[in-house]
């Protein structure tokens, strides 16, 4: 295919995703080493707010910004910072600190430090869950009488389906407070057992509605890759007496690997972007991830300030987070694409 | 009754649409309106679309849109629901305006109390009250023999003589989910501990005495509380009391309402309001002062203006207040006190009196700073003052990044 | 696995449907209890006892529920309903409608379903039931309590139809341009061995893994702000793109395509290079080549591409909650408004049903194409 041509097949695409993506992407990328800020002035205000019946009014010195006289905007200044923003972020000091004590601990006080860690090992930790449990239902539905298969593809599909925010809510009420699963389980220990108290079980929470969201999503493709599974080569397996793991092991995995390996990738990217999850288990107090951190950087307080610099650092330190984890997945689309031409 | 109420659905629905039913003029100029979504503006937004040609927009993120939006020029939205917190933004960036001339104009009605002036000029015009004040279970105290605490070691006696006496697991609730809510938490207990937020060269002070004391007192509530107490909203607090699973909160008053409301509350009637405790002998009491209310956006046209300041005095007046009389603290005439207010008089009315929340940038960085290091003091992962510390630091790098520290 | 040679043994087999049975119980049962919830008044929705939420004491206390008579009477009617959908619907349709059509067929008819579905037991059902409770003495008294209250106030009184109809612009326009312009580009880059299409891929997936809330919060100050920033360009009739569901469209489009061509383009690459050549040789342009010979067999590919792209649409809360007002707010940011600050318990027992009837398409839909999702898998739309 010609270049023209190309172009002309991939242009409106590529333009959408230049105008949306990639110029907020350079926008960020050059926020992230700077720090925009009003021009401050102080003055003195008496500010005058009801009391129930009466007003009390205080004076005081307020920093305000600068309005200017033309524009009747702000006043703001653009400074060039270089690294401090991924400095205020990272607080390596502090780092170095905890490793040169011992105290490692330390580290996962800082925000960005713990959001990393909790990110890297939900993603990792539910990547081989959610790839087991999709290829466990696929095989078991492969296995189900025909007439069954309809019905439970649709019971099987209903947690990918729906919003997440509305799955991780459907979940956290079965445990939160006295919730319905809770209390069960507390009748049947005796013990007393709140859920939300504690990080470890908010986590474990967190993974299971993970796996429960995404495994169907596995299903599905893997269900789809096993309708094409070499019949032949299968037979032949059994000729040569391979037994029902083996089978599994020598043929189907093989045959699903390509699939594994999809899977994996969009995985990986969407459960690194973790942030639904977090909001809907309201579990910022005990573990946050890398978007939410970025996102609370970016919610304006009651003054309206947003760390905007902060926020592109570690939307910047998301990205290549990501990209290091997708190297190894893509260098097998590499060889793909130099295979194929 | 199902067509009864596909009926009135049907009619509320067509705001947005010509119906002036009760307004006093018919408001020919487009009007939009930026507000927080409870009841309190559920009912004001209503009674202003009577007018006609008004559209409201309820939205709890509002904060996100509204400086934005005002900003805009034309301004996106004429009427802006504020509240003493959200109003910085706007002042600072001048994008609201001074509403003296209309005031003298249309505001024959509006109480001098409900006037909030900076420098003078009157930028917004308050229709409420809302503060965080005791709520306790008036029959668990009096079956126990105990007095209403005015304290905060009051509340801690009385909470374990509850425990002791297995009425509730947890006596006490508390709006400690972290984040905005366990930070304002913090503030009311520091400000009840005397601190004062900030040095005059802007620098933060929380962490001192007061601020130890603090963060001591939440540390020795939460022994009585449901131990999921860091996911714990003003919604969930107002359900647990619902439910009849705590006895006491420090709760806002705009929840009063809900703990008599029949179809969701199973402790009809038995919910007292009371002062906020003091936290220490002779101090204000551990709270905040809050108000709402409403500001018009100046880059609008004159004549926008005019309608928008129109509509707002027909959505605050007092037929609206007659219609929600408990939906909130008014301070619109025709309202009349409630038990449910009795709080909310108490505490205001204390001397010395509790502090309003302070309306600065410095104070919205701080809150953010201090919501987000809290946790890891109640999670067990660090000490007071080493909290303390952390949030000197978050506040110091967000002050620095926004131009309030050099 | 039909050969003699793969037969399974039983204790196999009975440990798979075991274990299906365990999961399907697993990925219904949060769904099925937020709908029982959303069927009580709020004390029975949050009582601690699953007895209390399935029975609803407070909720029959008030009159409201189900007697024997309707379970039994109604139970039937819904069995019937459900098993008509899944065999004669698929005839009904297959028979009036073109083969060409038959996406449209599908739609169609299964929105007519729907309403009827609606009608039926919501409208019809009820009053008729309760004139006969009425006269069967104990067997119409209420056993189950039930309220439908709740969807009335959501519907109704927060004219929730509003944000329904404004969920289907904003998905109906993500869905049609970003199959529009995927199936292009996937199609250039499946027929291109190039490396700029290598390298365009690998930047769609980099674009991809990008943080959202990151770009939504870039969009708003311009959303915001474009009628004052583009009127040297257009003049006056320049547009605030703040508010209004094409630019979200447009924005939701551009997130979503690096997904689908992706998709689309493996789904490409399965389709034989001999087949456009030919059509190459007999003096087709690419277009030409395209628009005859690969349309015609692109569409499980492109319908299963298309149910993702819905989902997004449908589901997303990010942009639409930041970058709509309210007059155009879709559903599920609509639903997030119900867990404000300030809310009632009444009010969450509202966002449920809210919550419910939004998930009510998303059932729809997939019974609707639950097959051809699975044969455009199996057809090549994934292959890694």
């Amino acid at each position: 295919m010609k270049f023209r041509t190309l172009v002309a097949f991939v242009g409106p695409s590529v333009f959408m995703m230049l105008l949306f993506i990639a110029a907020p992407l350079v926008s960020v990328l050059m926020q992230s080493f700077q720090v925009t800020q009003p021009v401050m002035q102080q003055i003195e205000v008496e500010t005058c707010t009801p009391g129930f019946l009466t007003q009390t009014c205080i004076t005081e010195t307020k920093t305000v910004p600068l309005i200017d006289e033309e524009t009747g905007k702000t006043q703001t200044t653009t400074t060039w910072v270089g690294l401090q923003s991924y400095r205020n972020l990272l607080q390596m000091p502090r780092v170095w600190d905890a490793i040169s004590t011992g105290q490692w601990g330390n580290i996962l006080q800082i925000d960005f430090w713990k959001a990393l860690r909790f990110t890297l090992v939900f993603t990792l930790l539910t990547l081989p869950m959610v790839i087991g449990v999709g290829l466990a239902i696929a095989l078991a539905v492969n296995n189900a009488v025909r007439s069954l298969r309809g019905p439970v593809i649709f019971i099987s599909l209903l947690p990918f389906i729906i919003t997440p925010v509305i799955g991780s809510l459907a979940i956290y009420w079965l445990f939160v407070g006295d919730g319905i699963i809770t209390s069960l389980i507390e009748r049947w220990t005796g013990n007393d057992i709140a859920m939300f108290a504690q990080a470890w079980t908010i986590e474990l929470l967190m993974y299971v509605y993970q796996v429960w969201h995404v495994a169907p999503f596995a299903f599905v493709i893997f269900y789809a890759g096993l309708q094409t599974v070499n019949m032949d080569t299968l037979e032949s397996a059994v000729i040569d007496g391979a037994n029902r793991w083996e089978r599994l092991r020598h043929v189907i995995i093989p045959h699903l690997m390509p699939l594994i390996i999809f899977i994996a990738l969009i995985h990986l990217m969407d459960t690194y972007r973790a942030f639904e999850v977090i909001v809907g288990f309201r579990s910022q107090a005990h573990v946050i991830s890398l978007q939410w951190l970025t996102y609370d950087f970016l919610t304006p307080d009651d003054a309206g300030n947003r760390a905007i610099s902060r926020a592109s650092a570690s939307a910047m330190l998301t990205m290549i987070g990501i990209v290091v984890l997708l190297i190894l997945p893509l260098r097998r689309t590499w060889r793909d694409h130099k295979g194929t031409t | 009754m199902a067509l009864k109420q596909l009926a009135l659905g049907g009619a509320i629905s067509l705001i947005g649409s010509a119906v002036f039913a009760d307004c006093a003029f018919e408001n020919d100029v487009p009007v939009k309106s930026l507000s927080a979504g409870f009841e309190a503006w559920k009912a004001v937004t209503d009674a202003m679309s009577e007018c006609g040609n008004f559209s409201a927009e309820l939205d709890q993120e509002f904060r996100k849109k509204q400086p934005a939006a005002f900003d805009a020029n034309p301004s996106l939205y004429q009427i802006g629901g504020v509240s003493n917190g959200t109003i910085t933004p706007l002042l600072n960036a001048g994008t609201i305006r001074p509403l003296d001339d209309l005031v003298e104009k249309y505001g024959q009605n509006l109480a001098p109390n409900q006037l909030i002036k900076v420098d003078g000029k009157t930028m917004a015009v308050a229709m409420m009250v809302n503060t965080q004040h005791l709520m306790y279970r008036d029959d668990i105290l009096s079956d126990l023999g105990l007095d209403v605490p005015t304290t905060y070691d009051d509340v801690l006696a009385a909470a374990k003589a509850i425990k002791d006496a297995g009425v509730v697991d947890y006596p006490v609730g508390a709006t400690m989910k972290s984040g905005w809510n366990i930070a304002q938490d913090f503030n009311n207990m520091f400000a009840g501990y005397g601190g004062q937020f900030f040095n005059a060269d802007n620098t933060t002070t929380v962490n001192s005495e007061a601020g130890v004391k603090a963060l001591e007192m939440m540390k020795a509530l939460t022994e009585y509380m449901d131990p999921e107490y860091l996911v714990s909203d003003s919604t969930y607090v107002q359900q647990q009391f619902q439910q009849g699973k705590i006895a006491m909160a420090n709760l806002w008053s705009s929840r009063a309402a809900a703990m008599d409301d029949v179809a969701e509350s199973q402790v009809v009637g038995k919910v007292k309001m009371a002062a906020a405790p003091t936290a220490m002998e002779g101090g204000a009491p551990a709270t905040t002062m809050w108000w709402d209310g409403i500001v018009i956006a100046s880059n609008i046209g004159d004549d926008a203006a005019d309608a928008a300041f129109r509509v707002v005095m027909e959505g605050l007046d007092s037929d609206m207040v007659t219609e929600n009389n408990d939906e909130a603290i008014w301070l619109i005439a025709g309202y009349k006190p409630t038990d449910l207010a009795a709080g909310v008089v108490a505490t205001a009315t204390a001397t010395p009196a509790p502090p309003a929340y302070p309306s600065t940038t410095q104070m919205g960085l701080l809150h953010t700073a201090v919501g987000n290091e809290l946790p890891a003091f109640f999670t067990g992962e660090r000490s007071a003052e080493a909290t303390l510390a952390a949030v000197t630091d978050a506040y110091t790098t967000a002050a620095k990044e926004a131009g309030i520290l050099p | 696995m039909s050969s003699k040679a793969l037969a399974q043994p039983l204790a196999l087999r009975v440990a798979s449907g075991g274990f299906l049975a365990f999961w399907c119980f697993l990925a219904a049962f949060p769904i099925f209890w937020i709908t029982v919830m959303s069927f009580k008044s709020p004390r029975d929705a949050f009582a601690a006892n699953p007895a209390d939420v399935i029975f609803g004491p407070v909720t029959r206390a008030s009159g409201q529920g189900l007697s024997a008579l309707d379970i039994v009477l109604g139970g039937t009617a819904l069995i019937f309903a459900l098993r008509w959908a899944f065999s004669a619907l698929p005839k009904l349709i297959a028979k009036w409608t073109p083969p060409a059509w038959i996406v449209l067929g599908w739609l169609v008819g299964a929105a007519v379903y729907a309403l009827a579905f609606v009608l039926a037991f919501v409208g019809i059902l009820p009053v008729l039931l309760g004139a006969i409770n009425g006269i069967a003495g104990p067997l119409g008294v209420p056993l189950i309590g039930l309220t439908t209250e709740h969807y009335i106030a959501v519907w109704a009184e927060n004219a929730f139809y509003r944000n329904f109809i404004n969920s289907m612009i904003v998905t109906a326009g993500v869905v049609t341009v970003s199959l529009t312009v995927g199936t292009l580009a996937g199609y250039g880059l499946a027929r291109s061995g190039s490396n700029l299409a290598f390298w365009l891929l690998i930047l769609a997936l980099i674009f991809r893994a990008l943080p959202h809330s990151v770009l939504v919060a870039g969009y708003l100050p311009w959303f915001i702000n474009s009628a004052e920033i583009l009127r040297p360009i257009f003049g006056e009739i320049s547009p605030t793109l703040y508010g209004q569901p094409w630019a979200v469209i447009a924005v939701l489009v551009a997130i979503n395509q690096p997904f689908t061509i992706w998709m689309l383009r493996s789904f490409f690459q399965n389709i034989p290079t001999e087949l456009d050549e030919a059509a190459r040789v007999d003096g087709c342009s690419h277009f030409q080549a395209f628009r005859r010979v690969i349309m015609p067999v692109m569409w499980p590919g492109v319908i299963t591409t298309g149910l993702f792209s819905f989902l997004l649409g449908y589901n997303d809360f990010l942009v639409t909650s930041l970058l709509l007002d309210a007059q155009n707010q879709t559903m599920v940011p609509a639903i997030a408004g119900y867990f404000n600050r300030e809310t009632t318990t009444t009010d969450q027992v509202e966002a449920v049903a809210a919550a419910v009837s939004i998930t009510a398409p998303l059932f729809l839909l997939v019974m609707v194409f639950q097959r051809q999702i699975v044969s455009g898998l199996t057809a090549g739309a994934v292959k890694g």
